[in-house]
């Protein structure tokens, strides 16, 4: 029988087809070369790199158990040849595009359906890693369906209803046409007999936009209560946090990150060395933005597509309100009307989390030690220089271990309602609790910091072990009613469970209760190998109450709100089960909770989400296409139709229609 | 000869252009002095189905029991005739016009570009077509919203002040969406349909209705609208509506469109709106790049991997797949034509015409937002002379065909001459519609609106054009003593 591998490599575009390299100046490492340079030493070629996903058996596609590729595009009523792969005699899938010429990469729509498979793939392997155990889809089904070319539009998004990945394509600008190697004018190229114009736009080439859908799909899968109605830090977390996943995952590539670094700063250098005054956390921010401009390819500013690039760009020129000239106040930002528009309101996320990055990174790079000229005395700090490769290095281990931070944060969120002060306390907790020292790197350090300088402190005031995790349970909860080995799988006995303790849990009993999930998890320390078995359970509250009826909970209604209008408001909680089944963590927004349902309910009236023609079938706000409106309800065009939800002088445009 | 065009500031610029000979029309203009005023108003609201047309008729007496009449067009257009009409109703409505007018036009008011209020202007080589009827009554000045002002879009472009960047990417905008329209009906043919089949058609209509200039048929009547005159006028909110002269001793007050300049949010912070219109530029010219690419293109995306299957023998694992696809493509692009719509509708003329104790409003299709100027952001000593003027309307051409959002409550809750106000109000409501072509039932945005519907008629003198018969009549004429 032939070796099983558990791991197939897979040629993927490293960034975007625009970011490209000469011969000379090939990265290396993980990034790999074509196979023959036609033009020479001053040809360029666009940056490819090999990624490892789980092996499987794929069906032409291709197809495998968590991702179906079906490249069928809407605007034309084509579907494109599938991607079948031969099994090589040692049990591999060989991967027909290694080292392969742009020409091909770019007009063989195989190609594209291999990048997105690889990617998505990739992105669910991180997710699994980070949380010990399988994650599903938040719908019914076991597959997530992917279409590279789905239509031709600037745009790109997860659909829940249609339980797919979505990618469009658009012409490129032409003041932005590069000349493609092989080709004549630029414009056609020839490849084996397959011809096609390349002046195409494939959102599907690049990686941090098929990283931040596949993302959507994943926290919708872990958290789908997150596309209700709520806060503006809801709303911009799903966006804020699709990005920072996008963004690490790129600095997590060796090659892409080398390119960066040192843009646009002028202290010396060269391929080997980097100079240590390029490595401050500023001088390292200013070239990140650089970078990103470049790397991400004009064609998809996210301004301009709704491909949120420019906000990954905007949200690391976001300084701290205290370095603004003159010096705000933390609560700057969160003040600001433009930042409860979702997009806007996920940069300051991103902010906090890629300004503690930088951090970081900066802080590992202090203790390596100099890079001298051979020969040379010791040169004064001014001419100091570091080993590229090192440097890099650190920086992509640094994305790593904050991807899996990330992501791990998610099962100690609450359910509903979350906002981002509570993403931070689930940070800390998480990783406390797999990795207590922090005093290697201070990532837990470094994050309160970053994100109390953008007026984002802890949830938790628990001052016991470490400042800002989450609390333990301070009261006692019978366990003796509920077995230990359903509880770990069983939906109904964590229910069981609840109802026994749900004055203790502090739950509304009236509210209607559903548990959502029962996860079993085992996490490993990358630092010791220390493993972390918990079980994780989700469970919400939602009712339906009258205006009227909230105040006797202290919970104010909006003063139009007639007395007799009908809410829906929601709480839940997250609890932790440690390894002997004992409540670790409960974290949870209680359902009456007076401050935060009167903040929920004056922005949602506010901003019109009380609206019976904005709500769509299953108590889904936008009927499982909310990422696609979002971006979509940007674009509407005249003056006073910026923003047509809000009120206009204190009165609703929806009351002016004939409902 | 030399023709003027004026923009609504006034400043005459000249074109040059072939004219006929105007002698006959100077010496009929010559006889009304600025003194003269109406003493009878007829106005005829044609059947023409899906769409607008009317034909306003002042009639001025003149000595010896002789009378003038000025005659104003106002749109001229449908989408959808109705079940039982013949098929050349817009040329008989054409010759109907031009019978009543006994041909001679002084004014054509075209409210907005949608092909359901100027499609009857479109002509064709023979010259046979409806425009060539109406341009052969010669009309003395065409009136458009400012939005269509060519020299608009040139002035706009020069450097550099905030607001006419912000002009010009408005207006490029526009453009854009209307290529994106065009691209919008190519690619719905190729859509198979998925769960919902009235999505097709509701796409199709508006799509249809937003191509602009793109589609040839539209393209000949914008055409004509610009060349059939002596002079054009681009009107916006305040500015002279261009009928001072043709209309003595008729106030005609242009309530709407607002400029960009107009729009509050815009005063209070000109640079991010400069932004932001650059983006909406952008954005739709994006939008209009990947419609047209694919038409261009005429082959395959990729030639040689293309489709092996065909309609829907498709492999089974990808059916459910593809219908799902088609269906988010085709709301994807119903929400794009609506906003172009809605962004077109808003760009509506808004006319109100005082003479004497009558106040006629005729807004188009103007929505809420083209109306939120003149109702809220104009300053307050404007704004409460124009409340005066709404309060007083004696007539209503009930906007948009009385879709949900054309009459904003604070409008018809203005009107002070409504019967269910008092009992000797006497405001005439008009609508131009016919049911079934534009909305549905089922999310509350059918058109005409129901709900709306049932407030006409308790505060008015209510008429829609769906009470005449398509065959045997083809106007209502309403006949009001000044």
């Amino acid at each position: 029988m032939a070796y099983q591998y558990r791991m197939q490599k897979f040629t993927i575009i490293a960034q975007d087809p625009s970011v490209r390299s000469k011969k000379n100046d090939w990265p290396g490492g993980d990034i790999q070369p074509p196979i023959s340079w036609a033009g020479g030493d001053e040809e360029e070629a666009i940056l490819t790199a090999e990624v490892n996903v789980p092996a499987e058996e794929l069906a032409p596609g291709p197809r495998g158990y968590r991702v179906q590729v079906i490249d069928y595009n809407s605007s034309t009523g084509e579907i494109y040849t599938p991607v079948e792969y031969k099994l090589l005699e040692e049990g591999k899938y060989c991967d027909p595009f290694i080292g392969e010429p742009d020409a091909m990469l770019l007009t063989n729509p195989t190609f594209h359906a291999q990048n997105v498979y690889a990617i998505v793939m990739k992105t669910l392997a991180r997710f699994e890693f980070a949380l010990g155990r399988r994650v599903s889809w938040s719908f019914d089904g076991h597959q997530l369906q992917v279409a590279p070319h789905a239509f031709a539009d600037a745009n790109a998004f997860y659909s829940k209803r249609d339980r797919a990945l979505l990618f469009g394509y658009f012409p490129r600008r032409k003041s932005n046409s590069q000349q493609i190697s092989g080709g004549g004018n630029g414009e056609v190229l020839a490849f084996e007999g397959h011809t096609a114009k390349m002046e195409w736009v494939f959102t599907c080439l690049s990686h941090d936009i098929v990283v931040h859908e596949t993302t959507h799909a994943l926290v919708d899968g872990l958290r789908e209560r997150y596309t209700d109605p709520s806060s503006p830090d809801q709303a911009g977390f799903h966006e804020g946090f699709a990005d920072v996943i996008a963004l690490l995952s790129i600095f997590s590539l060796p090659g892409v990150v080398g390119r960066v670094i040192d843009l646009g700063n002028q202290a010396g250098g060269d391929s080997q060395r980097i100079a240590l005054e390029n490595l401050d956390a500023k001088a390292l921010r200013k070239s990140v933005i650089l970078g990103l401009g470049e790397e991400f390819g004009q064609e998809l500013d996210d301004s301009v597509t709704g491909i949120r690039k420019t906000a990954l760009r905007r949200s690391v020129e976001m300084k701290p309100p205290a370095e603004m000239v003159p010096p705000q106040p933390a609560d700057y930002y969160t003040k600001q009307e433009e930042f409860k528009e979702p997009h806007r309101r996920g940069e300051l996320l991103v902010a906090a989390m890629m300004n503690a990055f930088l951090r970081v990174w900066c802080e590992r790079l202090k203790r390596l030690g100099d890079a001298p000229i051979p020969g040379a005395n010791r040169q004064p700090a001014r001419e100091r220089f570091l080993d590229r490769r090192r440097v890099v290095e650190e920086g992509a281990a640094v994305a790593e271990y904050m991807i899996t931070m990330s992501i791990r944060a998610l099962d100690y969120t609450p359910p509903t309602d979350l906002e981002f002060c509570d993403f931070l306390s689930a940070l800390l907790t998480g990783d406390y609790e797999i990795r207590p020292d922090d005093s290697k790197y201070n990532f837990r350090k470094t994050l309160k910091e970053s994100f109390l300088a953008y007026g984002m402190a802890p949830t938790s005031k628990y001052g016991g072990d470490e400042e800002g995790i989450w609390e333990p349970p301070n009261h006692s909860l019978r366990y003796d009613r509920t077995r230990f080995e359903s509880l770990t799988r069983d939906p109904d006995e964590v229910f069981r469970f609840i109802w026994e303790n749900r004055e203790a849990l502090g739950l509304e009993e009236g509210a209607y209760t559903r548990v959502l999930s029962v996860r079993p998890c085992m996490r490993t320390n990358p630092d010791d190998g220390f493993v972390l078995r918990e079980t994780v359970a989700e469970y919400y509250q939602q009712l339906n109450i009258m205006g009227d009826e909230l105040k006797q909970y202290g919970i104010k209604t909006p003063p139009e709100m007639p007395a007799d209008f009908t809410v829906t408001i929601y709480g839940g909680g997250s609890l932790i089960f440690d390894e002997f089944g004992r409540v670790k963590f409960h974290v949870r927004n209680r359902i009456l909770n007076p401050e935060r349902q009167t903040r929920r309910l004056k922005y949602l009236w506010e901003y019109g989400y009380f609206d019976p023609s904005m709500a769509a079938d299953g108590g889904d706000f936008y009927g499982g296409r909310r990422f696609a409106e979002i971006h979509r309800k940007r674009f509407n065009i005249f003056p006073g139709m910026l923003n047509k939800r809000r009120s206009i002088n204190g009165e609703k445009i929806e009351n002016e229609q004939w409902a | 000869m030399a023709k003027k065009s004026k923009t609504s500031s006034g400043r005459d610029r000249t074109r040059s252009r072939n004219t006929t000979n105007g002698s006959t029309s100077a010496a009929r203009m010559n006889r009304l002095t600025s003194k003269s005023k109406p003493s009878k108003l007829i106005l005829r609201a044609y059947q023409v189905g899906f769409g607008d047309c009317f034909l306003l008729t002042f009639q001025y007496r003149l000595k010896a029991n002789k009378t003038e009449e000025r005659h104003v067009l106002i749109d001229f257009g449908s989408t959808a005739k109705p079940i039982d009409a013949p098929e050349d109703l817009m040329l008989r409505v054409a010759e109907d016009i031009q019978k009543t007018c006994k041909g001679k036009l002084h004014a054509v008011v075209a409210t907005h570009r949608h092909k359901d209020h100027i499609s009857g202007f479109a002509t064709n080589d023979k010259g046979t077509a409806p425009g060539n009827i109406i341009a052969g009554c010669k009309p003395e000045v065409v009136i458009q919203p400012w939005t269509e002002d060519p020299e608009a879009k040139r002035n706009a472009t020069k450097p550099t002040k905030v607001r006419r960047k912000v002009n010009a990417a408005f207006l490029a905008s526009m453009g854009y969406m209307q290529a994106v329209s065009s691209s919008v009906l190519a690619e719905a043919r190729h859509l198979r349909l998925g769960p919902n089949p009235n999505l097709f058609d509701q796409l199709k209509f508006l799509a249809e209705d937003n191509e602009g200039d793109k589609n040839l048929k539209n393209k000949s009547a914008i055409d004509n609208l610009n060349s059939m005159a002596k002079e054009n006028f681009y009107v916006s909110f305040g500015s002279k509506s261009g009928l001072e002269t043709i209309l003595p001793s008729v106030k005609t007050h242009v309530l709407g469109p607002p400029t960009l300049e107009q729009s509050e949010e815009i005063k209070k912070e000109a640079r991010k709106h400069e932004e932001f219109w650059m983006l909406q530029e952008e954005f739709w010219m994006l939008q209009a790049d990947a419609g047209n690419g694919m038409r261009s293109d005429g082959g395959p995306l990729f030639q040689g991997f293309q489709s092996l299957y065909s309609n829907m023998r498709t492999p089974l694992h990808t059916r459910r797949f593809i219908r799902q696809l088609n269906n988010v493509r085709a709301t994807q692009l119903l929400e794009i034509v609506r906003i172009l719509d809605d962004a077109m509708n808003n760009t509506s003329i808004i006319l109100l015409f005082e003479i004497g104790d009558h106040k006629l409003l005729f807004p188009g299709d103007a929505q809420i937002e083209d109306w939120n100027y003149a109702l809220r952001d104009a300053p307050e000593k404007e704004r409460e002379k124009i409340h005066a003027l709404l309060e007083d309307v004696s007539l209503y051409k009930v906007g948009h065909h009385a879709s949900l959002n054309a009459t904003p409550h604070t409008l018809w809750d203005m009107f002070r001459r409504r019967r269910d106000k008092q009992p000797r109000g006497d405001l005439q409501t008009i609508v131009s519609t016919l049911e079934g072509q534009h909305g549905s039932q089922r999310n509350r945005s059918e058109v005409p609106r129901k709900t709306l519907v049932k407030a006409l008629k308790k505060g008015s003198e209510y008429f829609s054009t769906q009470e005449l018969n398509g065959d045997g009549e083809i106007c209502k004429v309403f006949s009001i003593d000044l």
